[in-house]
């Protein structure tokens, strides 16, 4: 089977409320594409809608060319962790596990596998009611391993992790993706998808927003804007005002600089004089480049905060 | 307290439930009751005068169905509150339990009444318009129920009261137990099972005292409009043990409930 | 396919035994049915074999009868006191109530008919009054005869009895009890109004006996007073009233192989707990997404949980029932349940195999009907409700409704199934054993497609 999901102009309401919109988008194997978007933008309804689990008022959401609802061995083609609360309290976490593979068929010396995977060896013969949050996701995460999918899907899956944890998991989630598996992950912690994902699928209000990798992503966020550091500060402004660019401070002994390419400045502040300490190329991250994006789809916004609050 | 008790009431009216159960308890305590009433007749006694039919307990007999409504109800007023972990937010806007746990039986009790009310009037209704029709008129010595008739009134006054009371045994029970399948059943066995259970107790006086001190048969002699002098215990006696039922369960749910982990 | 099912049903059990609550929860049901049978078995008891076995009460209007011989008289007219009144001629070892007797006589709705000994009951003719009815008694063999005009006679039946030399013998009037069943909240009465019947007889003869030596008197105690009940002559015509019946009396009707499973009922309330929080603990927390997920073919998945919990629930049910009864035959027999009145019963008779195994199977059938009405309601609250008021709710209303009314609950609710243990027929009865299962089964089967239907549909 092919480890690709193909979503094609999904459209779900609940009620009057339209949580997916015409959505289009394609996770190819051998990456890990990061789904991201505001709170209430319709992640968690488009997965639930691929796993089969809600259906669709319009479009098709296809796993490896198929319906999930057709796989016959749907977590040996898809894994999933949607929700890691949702584990009855008083089952052991093996025998959740153990539940899981009877129905598909899966052998149950995987489970120990999986167990092992993620770390819960010495935990899994206890109750999951006494489990901490981050022991839940580490299960959930197995659950998803379980049948050694092609496919995997991941709500939040650091939610709750500790930054040890944090780290594991993104070495797990690139590890699976360069295996040839196609990864997506949903989260809103922009910097953990910073290092983790090569695809971003970033919607808002149910719409696509952006389909691209995170390296063009924070290319186009970032501009042609070039931070300076120096000390004549002033003179450095009007020097380079006055060869066309557009200065502003930003602090004590930093300005950015649009228009001008980085070489360019150098050169008139040289022609001037001016030393400077520091001249670089503005990189934006991902989470700036995201907020830039989505902050017309924002549905709860909270009073911006201006970003230019100078401390001068 | 005033916020405590309009959070509460917030609560409870905004979980669809709520509705339906309280619709369920009028229809059916209105529903058995007319069932019964339509199925009574004078043909079964000697002679219609000599019926000795207590006409308005009979029409008061939906009570048996109408509270397991209440019951659910008072149950899921508490706790739900475990089963969503809700208790946590809710505790952190009012450390003062006794408070969360009295705005509770205070909202609770309070809709309870009002549906019983509803209940109440309504089987007596249904039973003024039929019975006549099955033989019991008043030249048979059966004059049409009324609330103006002094027992008949604390009959359905009573019967108001006894749901009120089941509630707040439900609440406390729900309390002590916090889940829900668990207090359900504990309060169902209480009402339901313990005076069959009660009958095949060997020793005769303890027999004599659980069937008579069980809280539903307690409860309902205040029902009872013929042959009163017969009782084990005055009618409004019997009310007074229900309630004595109820503020045990409350009073040991309070306590449970300040002193233990949320 | 078959195989894949075969996973689902593995998964769903393994879902069921690693939650504790749950196989506990059945454990306290077989608990609760096998203590509290045998409990009531301990306090329940019956003075059947000690009561009177046959009912002996009439008027006889009689005169002794020597050897061979007979006893003729021409039935002129019968009041209609009750369908079954008798009126007639007997032969009778002596006047103590109870003592061996032959007779033939007539009754206002039955016709005529030949009784002996408590025993033998024979049909004759569908006539009623006025009839001639004659008794010949021949060494042991007395034999009953009836006629319309006292010449050509038909012969109704012939008993052998062996009575002393001298007999009495001569005509009787006896009318049985109408029974009144009273029935309220709280409890059911039984009992009967006595009728007092009446006949006229002309022509009446005793072989070798003497015409004006008739003696008569009440046999067994007479509800009526001597002024109510006695014969008079006038003019070779008896009036003769009388009271009362001549019966094996029926010895003690409860059924007692049903009343060993009393606990049952109690029992029953576990079972819906266990399968009801079966289904609803998948619908609390998102649970029932990660079912789906894994198992697409939302049917399939009810159906397996509805296959074990079914499974599950029939075996202890059979603990159960077994114990259930096992238990509570030495309690029972130790308080009166005893042959003759009621013959000694074992775990293998048929009759106690198919009310054992068929009350495991109640409530393997009750257990896949709360599954289907919790993944119809998804709450736990609602559903244990909703199948306590369907089944303990009418056991407590069920003595105090008309019986129509009770008998048609009984019929056509779920409780019917509860009839698959009863082992005898009353007046109570409402359905047939196999029957009553088969409603809780249609009951079971429809909740079930409902659910199915509707989870396929729904969002998870």
């Amino acid at each position: 089977m092919e480890a690709t999901i193909e979503v094609n102009g999904l459209r779900k309401r609940y009620g009057r409320t339209v949580a997916v919109d015409g959505l289009s988008f394609t996770v190819q194997p051998g990456q890990v594409t990061g789904f991201v978007g505001p709170n209430g933008a319709g992640k968690s309804t488009t997965m639930r809608v691929i796993l089969g689990l809600d259906a669709p008022d319009e479009g098709t959401a296809l796993v490896g060319g198929q319906p999930y609802r057709m796989l016959r061995v749907p977590l040996c083609h898809v894994g999933a962790l949607l929700d890691a609360g949702a584990i009855h309290p008083g089952r052991r976490a093996r025998d959740h596990l153990l539940w899981m593979a009877h129905s598909n068929g899966i052998a149950t010396a995987r489970i120990n596998e999986v167990i092992e995977m993620v770390g819960l060896t010495s935990a899994a013969r206890r109750r999951a009611g006494g489990y901490s949050l981050g022991m839940r996701q580490r299960l959930g995460i197995a659950g998803a391993l379980l049948g050694d999918p092609p496919v995997l899907m991941f709500d939040e899956p650091v939610n709750g992790l500790d930054p040890e944890g944090i780290r594991w998991i993104r070495g797990l989630l690139r590890s699976l993706a360069a295996e040839g598996r196609a990864v997506l992950v949903s989260s809103h912690l922009m910097s953990e998808l910073q290092d983790t994902a090569d695809h971003l699928v970033v919607i808002g209000r149910g719409r696509l927003i952006a389909d691209t990798t995170v390296a063009a992503l924070v290319a186009a966020a970032s501009g042609d804007r070039v931070v300076l550091r120096t000390a004549h500060r002033t003179e450095a402004m009007t020097a380079l005002a006055s060869a066309g660019a557009t200065v502003a401070a930003t602090d004590r002994e930093a300005v950015t600089v649009t228009g001008l390419p980085a070489e360019r400045i150098a050169a008139v502040l040289g022609e001037r004089g001016l030393s400077f300490s520091e001249l670089a190329a503005h990189r934006a991250t991902l989470e700036e480049a995201y907020m830039e994006l989505t902050r017309d789809a924002v549905e709860f916004n909270s009073p911006t905060v201006r970003a230019e609050a100078s401390d001068e | 307290m005033r916020s405590t008790v309009y959070t509460e009431w917030t609560k409870l009216r905004t979980v669809p439930s709520s509705a339906w159960l309280l619709i369920g308890t009028v229809v059916s305590t209105v529903a058995l009751g007319s069932l019964i009433t339509a199925s009574v007749n004078t043909d079964f006694c000697p002679s219609p005068v000599e019926c000795f039919e207590d006409t308005p307990k009979l029409s008061l007999t939906g009570v048996y169905l109408g509270q397991l409504t209440v019951v659910v109800l008072a149950v899921l007023a508490m706790t739900n509150e475990y089963g969503t972990r809700m208790i946590q937010t809710t505790l952190s806007l009012a450390p003062r339990r006794y408070r969360v746990l009295s705005a509770k039986a205070i909202v609770v009790t309070a809709v309870v009444l009002v549906a019983a009310t509803v209940g109440v009037l309504g089987s007596l209704l249904v039973g003024r318009l039929i019975l006549p029709r099955n033989g019991f008129t008043p030249l048979h010595g059966y004059p049409p129920l009324s609330l103006g008739d002094g027992p008949t009134l604390r009959a359905a006054a009573g019967t108001v009261l006894y749901f009120g009371l089941i509630a707040l045994l439900s609440l406390g029970v729900g309390a002590i137990v916090r889940d829900t399948a668990g207090a359900i059943t504990t309060v169902v066995s209480l009402l339901y099972v313990l005076p069959i259970v009660a009958q095949f107790v060997p020793d005769p006086d303890v027999r004599k005292f659980l069937l008579e001190y069980a809280p539903m048969s307690a409860g309902l002699t205040i029902q009872v409009t013929v042959g009163v002098d017969l009782l084990p215990m005055r009618p409004w006696a019997g009310i007074g043990v229900l309630a004595c039922w109820a503020s045990a369960a409350m009073i040991a749910g309070f306590a449970l409930f300040r002193y233990r982990d949320a | 396919m078959s195989d894949r099912f075969g996973h689902l049903v593995r998964a769903e059990w393994t879902k069921f035994r690693s939650v504790r609550r749950w196989v506990l929860g059945l454990l306290i049901a077989i608990g609760l049915t096998v203590v509290l049978s045998t409990l009531f078995a301990s306090v329940g008891g019956t003075d059947a074999n000690s009561a009177p076995a046959v009912a002996d009460r009439f008027h006889f209007v009689h005169q002794p009868m020597t050897g061979d011989g007979s006893v003729v008289a021409r039935v002129s007219g019968q009041e209609p006191s009750h369908d079954w009144a008798k009126a007639g001629v007997m032969i009778k070892q002596s006047t103590a109530s109870g003592s061996p007797y032959a007779a033939i006589l007539v009754t206002p709705r039955n016709g005529v008919r030949f009784q002996a000994d408590f025993r033998t009951d024979i049909g004759g003719s569908g006539r009623t009054a006025p009839l001639w009815l004659k008794l010949t008694r021949s060494g042991t063999t007395i034999t009953g005869y009836e006629s319309a005009d006292g010449t050509t006679w038909t012969e109704v039946g012939s008993v052998s009895l062996s009575l002393p030399q001298t007999v009495e013998a001569g005509m009787f009037v006896a009318s049985p009890e109408i029974v009144e069943i009273q029935r309220q909240f709280g409890g059911t009465s039984i009992g009967g109004r006595p009728t007092l019947g009446r006949a006229t007889f002309d022509n009446a003869s005793v072989s070798g006996g003497e015409p004006a030596k008739w003696q008569h008197e009440d046999i067994g105690a007479s509800m009526f007073t001597s002024d109510e009940t006695g014969a008079t002559e006038s003019g070779g015509t008896f009036t003769v009233s009388g009271s009362g019946e001549i019966i094996r009396l029926q010895q003690g009707d409860d059924d007692l192989i049903f009343n060993s499973f009393t606990g049952v009922v109690f029992g029953l309330m576990a079972v819906i707990v266990v399968a009801v929080l079966f289904i609803t603990s998948e619908f609390k927390r998102g649970m029932i997404r990660t079912t789906f997920a894994a198992s697409p073919r939302r049917g399939r998945v009810l159906v397996a949980k509805a296959l074990v919990i079914g499974l599950v629930t029939f075996v202890a049910g059979l603990a159960a029932t077994a114990g259930a009864f096992l238990l509570s035959q030495p309690q029972f027999r130790a308080n009166g349940y005893r042959p003759p009145a009621y013959p000694y019963v074992h775990l293998f008779d048929g009759v106690v195999m198919r009310a054992v195994v068929g009350g495991a199977l109640f409530l393997a059938l009750l257990a896949v009907l709360s599954l289907g009405i919790g993944a119809i309601l998804r709450r736990s609250a609602g559903a244990i409700a909703l199948l306590i008021a369907i089944f303990i709710v009418p056991q407590i209303l069920f003595g105090g409704l008309p019986l129509n009314v009770a008998l048609w609950v009984g019929r056509v609710t779920p409780v019917a199934g509860l009839a698959i243990m009863q082992t005898t027929k009353r007046w109570d009865t409402a359905i047939d054993p196999w029957p009553g299962l088969g409603v809780l089964a249609g009951y079971a089967a429809l909740a079930m497609g409902v659910a199915i239907w509707q989870v396929r549909r729904r969002d998870a």
